[in-house]
């Protein structure tokens, strides 16, 4: 292999972000268009986009969403429901709940400074399923469980993610300490969370769901309630980059260039530990989108907080739908737990990660 | 521009700050002028970095305040510090490759709201401050991608960036290279008068900071010991009191400034023990050859004379520069009475004599028939390499009475390591050098 010993230089930018901002793009028009095609009924795909074109327009198009294709009308009624009540809602919860966890895990791994941090490995998303698994231990009986049990779950993690805050706010609390204290904290919950599940077998398929997680509770309302808040909360986390970007320097350097880092800190896992509990409410743990995503923004454009964070957003949103679309293209009609698939298609990619870090850092290239 | 009347740039009075038991600063009042170039200096843990600490607001003195430009620190929020203060930290390592530009623009941090965007201001602060550190063709490149120099000039630049009145420095320079070093300060020196920019740096080296500082501070145990202009703070009495170093202070001719030059921890033990005790060994040589032995001797503990040297004679300097008792005559002179006469009484006082190879002519053959009477009564070692008959230029002379001391019992030894072996070993004593070789001897059988 040749290496020139000039020292490296960054490729010049534009032609590279247009490369990879058309590839980008590439992969979310055919996400898009696979999406809707794919799920647990296989709906003809002329039907399928006929009956969104019907909606969307709020029928002023395709009057008869099924004209012109051999599917009877009692057919086509029920295929309206499934592609418009079932899939949309799905793609839809697919892609915020794939926002959030990308820009959660972002801002961090900016705060902690460290690439391994994320909602998971902090215990915040284990908070959530704890919260959840609660209701059924004390089997609450609740007239709205499909709004009651994800308020639980949300409350579990922002609950997790104050305790880490009250740890950060101790006076010696370095990053470091910061993030051990979480794993153990992490690990503490999910100790907690086998010992409720041993004493409630009956409970334990239904805290299972948040466990491996899933898009199975996708409704309209759903998808309305985590799309307002992840809005509010990406839009949040968004005006730090700059921060983030001093912050990357150590707090003190941060601090004296004019960041309150202990401030920004704490803000930040407030903001990063709601938008994970809003994704765990309603999906449960589904790992890795918030591992990966933000490594595959830095990647590609660099690390400038001000673009890896809504860039984490945008990748982790593609990432999630991704994953389902291949679901159920490997399992066809089938209800798999999507963060297995996120696991699976995450793991490998993120080592790829890894060993092109070291082989770059190892040969000097950017 | 600010005029003299305007409030100190720095101003901390009562600076105390303690952890746990260990009290870091104690009671330290310092003011420091608009535009003034101050070095803080003090040994490892004298509380340098921490006084810096205190003064940026990393940590919250127990007792005494500080203000910036006439503003308690403790009104100013932490943005409004950042546009007063800026700092250089001993080194900083970032982990990703930001371009170097956009590593400047940080420091503008101070200047920004969220959604701004860098303004054309903005935008020129961060080429002038590259071109002032002289990176300016550096501007596209990884910051990681740059040397060590490179990358503290470029953090000197986000520091410069910031457009404060006041810099702090945190031994800016201790991971760099002589020319880095100078370069630096040079920088910060020249745009701390074009600026009216207050700087100050904690630095290590002394002789660095009078160089480029109008006041040097002095730290000891959380404590200012000295502060003033480097002509009256450095001395060798200082160096003592707060370094337990012994040195030499001299002058540098062209710039006047003075300098100290280190030599020895005032705490060392005599590296050979019984050195101290007893008279001086008295070292005979001249041209350089005894200077090897003065230093070595010296070094090792022993009091050392030496003599008859000329006048000018290298190895007369090393003995003035090692305040050593010396024969001196003038050069290219005949040995005189008067040198002779005092070679003899140091020859009276000394409890050897060691004669470096030197080159022995008609002029210095009294050198070494002025030995004779004290081969019986003193060890006598003669060093080789040459051996006599290589550096006798009084036609054979000089090996007559060379070989005449060897008979009376004076001893051959080889180099300066040999002669401090021999004198070890006729003494009795156990000299550093010897102790490996009987251990070793000792141990093998049982290997």
């Amino acid at each position: 292999m040749v290496t020139s010993s000039a020292p490296p230089r960054p490729a010049p930018r534009v032609s590279r972000s247009v490369v990879i901002g058309l590839s980008i793009g590439a992969i979310a028009v055919l996400v898009f268009v696979l999406s809707p095609l794919l799920g647990s009924v296989s709906v003809p795909p002329r039907d399928v986009f006929q009956i969104l074109l019907h909606q969307l327009s709020g029928g002023a198009l395709f009057a008869q969403p099924c004209a012109g294709t051999p599917v009877s009308p009692r057919l086509c009624g029920a295929y309206e429901v499934i592609v418009w009540q079932l899939y949309l809602p799905e793609i839809l919860l697919a892609l915020i709940v794939g926002a959030a966890l990308g820009i959660s895990g972002g801002a961090l791994q900016g705060v902690f400074r460290n690439p391994l941090a994320d909602p998971f490995l902090l215990g915040i998303s284990s908070g959530g399923t704890i919260g959840a698994a609660i209701i059924y231990v004390y089997q609450f009986e609740v007239a709205r469980a499909d709004l009651f049990l994800p308020l639980f779950a949300f409350l579990g993690s922002v609950t997790t993610g104050l305790v880490i805050l009250g740890i950060a706010r101790g006076r010696f609390s370095s990053v470091e300490t910061l993030l051990l204290a979480g794993v153990a904290l992490a690990n503490l919950l999910s100790a907690i969370l086998s010992l409720v599940l041993l004493y409630n077998p009956v409970g334990s398929e239904q805290v299972t769901f948040w466990l491996l997680g899933g898009l199975g509770l996708a409704s309209w309302t759903i998808d309305g309630i985590a799309f307002g808040a992840i809005v509010v909360l990406a839009t949040l986390l968004s005006l730090h980059g700059r921060e983030l970007n001093l912050i990357q320097l150590g707090n003190d350097i941060a601090q004296s260039a004019g960041v309150d880092a202990r401030r920004v800190r704490l803000r930040l896992i407030l903001l990063a530990s709601m938008a994970t509990a809003i994704a765990v409410a309603f999906t449960g743990i589904i790992g890795f989108v918030g591992l990966v995503s933000p490594h595959i923004v830095r990647r590609l454009v660099g690390s400038d907080y001000r673009i890896v964070l809504p860039g984490a957003a945008v990748v982790g949103a593609i990432f999630l739908l991704g994953a389902r679309d291949v679901s159920y293209l490997v399992f066809p009609g089938s209800l798999l737990p999507i963060g297995i698939f996120t696991a699976f298609a995450g793991v490998p990619f993120f080592l790829y990660l890894l060993y092109r870090q070291r082989q770059s850092s190892t040969m000097g290239l950017p | 521009m600010r005029a003299i009347a305007d409030p100190p740039a720095l101003r901390c009075a009562g600076l105390t700050v303690r952890f746990g038991e260990r009290t870091a600063l104690n009671d330290v009042s310092l003011t420091v002028r608009p535009g003034e170039f101050v070095a803080l200096a003090g040994p490892n843990g004298s509380g340098k970095t921490t006084l810096l600490r205190a003064v940026l607001g990393f940590l919250v003195p127990d007792s005494g305040w500080t203000e910036l430009f006439g503003r308690p620190t403790t009104d100013l929020s932490v943005l409004a510090r950042a546009r007063e203060v800026a700092w250089v930290p001993q080194s900083e390592s970032p982990r990703d490759s930001v371009r170097l530009y956009d590593y400047v623009l940080y420091g503008r941090f101070p200047y920004h709201r969220a959604l701004d965007a860098e303004t054309a201001e903005d935008h020129a602060i961060a080429r002038r401050t590259l071109h002032e550190v002289g990176l300016a063709d550096r501007a596209e490149d990884g910051i990681l991608s740059l040397s060590g120099g490179e990358r503290q000039r470029a953090v000197l630049a986000r520091a410069l960036a910031q457009t404060t009145p006041l810099l702090l420095l945190d031994e800016p320079t201790s991971h760099l290279d002589i020319a880095h070093q100078l370069d630096l300060f040079t920088r910060v020196r020249a745009l701390s008068r074009e600026r009216t920019v207050a700087v100050v740096a904690a630095i290590h080296d002394l002789n660095l900071a009078a160089r480029f500082a109008e006041r040097i501070v002095v730290l000891s145990r959380g404590r200012i010991v000295a502060d003033g202009p480097p002509a009256s703070v450095l001395s060798v009495d200082l160096l003592a009191r707060v370094w337990g170093v012994a040195a030499d202070l001299r002058q540098d001719p062209r710039s006047g400034i003075p300098y100290l030059i280190p030599h020895h921890l005032l705490t060392d033990p005599t590296p050979v023990p019984g050195a101290r005790e007893g008279g001086p060994v008295h070292v005979v040589g001249g041209g350089g050859t005894a200077s090897p032995f003065l230093r070595r001797f010296t070094e090792a503990g022993y009091l050392v004379s030496t003599g008859i040297l000329p006048l000018l004679d290298t190895d007369a300097e090393t003995a003035e520069a090692l305040s050593l008792p010396t024969a001196i005559e003038a050069p290219f002179a005949p040995l005189g009475d008067a040198a002779r006469e005092r070679n003899r009484t140091l020859l009276n006082e000394a409890r050897a004599v060691v004669v470096a190879p030197f080159p022995v002519g008609p002029s210095n053959l009294a050198n070494l028939e002025d030995l004779k009477p004290f081969v019986s009564r003193v060890p006598v070692f003669l060093a080789v390499p040459p051996t006599i008959a290589g550096r006798d230029f009084t036609g054979g002379k000089a090996a007559s009475v060379y070989a005449e001391l060897l008979a009376g019992g004076a001893e051959e030894v080889v180099g300066v390591e040999g002669a401090l072996r021999a004198l070890g070993r006729r003494e009795g004593g156990v000299s550093a050098t010897d102790t490996t070789a009987p251990a070793i001897a000792t141990s093998s059988p049982e290997r």
